[in-house]
């Protein structure tokens, strides 16, 4: 499996005006640790040199929207 | 943004088969610039990192659900021939 996919879920009202992530295509994506579903800690930099990742920032989750 | 026990619940009812994170205290969602003060919530987002931690694709709002985008440039990564996408004109 070529990529992994992480979602980050938030539950809430979503923004009229989005923000535009100072972020651009070729710059190092930040690293970060956080916690999975069973607790356990996932870091992205854990994945550097193994696989790529998908980073998926979900946002109102639960909706349906 | 959602805590882990309801993330669980959330990855049970739909069974995803991929790690699903919990932004609890905003910190990632505010250093990948997704951050809204005004709302005190996130906005959606797509990434597609590189092996070597690079960026290869974003993309930001409501059309970052569709996953056309990110599945494309995983295709590009996967023949190796990986270049930058360039973003989207607002």
């Amino acid at each position: 499996m070529l990529a992994c996919v992480f979602a980050i879920c938030a539950f809430g009202q979503a923004a009229p005006a989005p923000p535009q992530t100072h972020l651009k295509v070729g710059m190092a994506a930040p690293d970060f640790t956080l916690s999975d579903t069973e607790g356990k800690q996932v870091k992205l930099s854990d994945y550097k040199g193994k696989k790529s990742v998908v980073l998926a920032f979900y946002v109102l989750a639960f909706t349906g929207g | 943004m959602d805590s882990s026990p309801a993330n669980k619940a959330f990855a049970e009812k739909i069974a995803v088969k991929f790690p699903l994170l919990s932004d609890w205290k905003r910190t990632t969602t505010k250093d990948y610039g997704l951050y809204n003060e005004a709302s005190g919530y996130g906005t959606r987002a797509t990434f597609v990192i590189d092996k070597e931690g690079i960026i290869q694709h974003l993309e930001v709002g409501r059309t970052a659900i569709d996953p056309t985008g990110a599945y494309q440039v995983c295709d590009l990564l996967q023949k190796k021939k990986a270049a930058p996408v360039p973003l989207p004109k607002p």
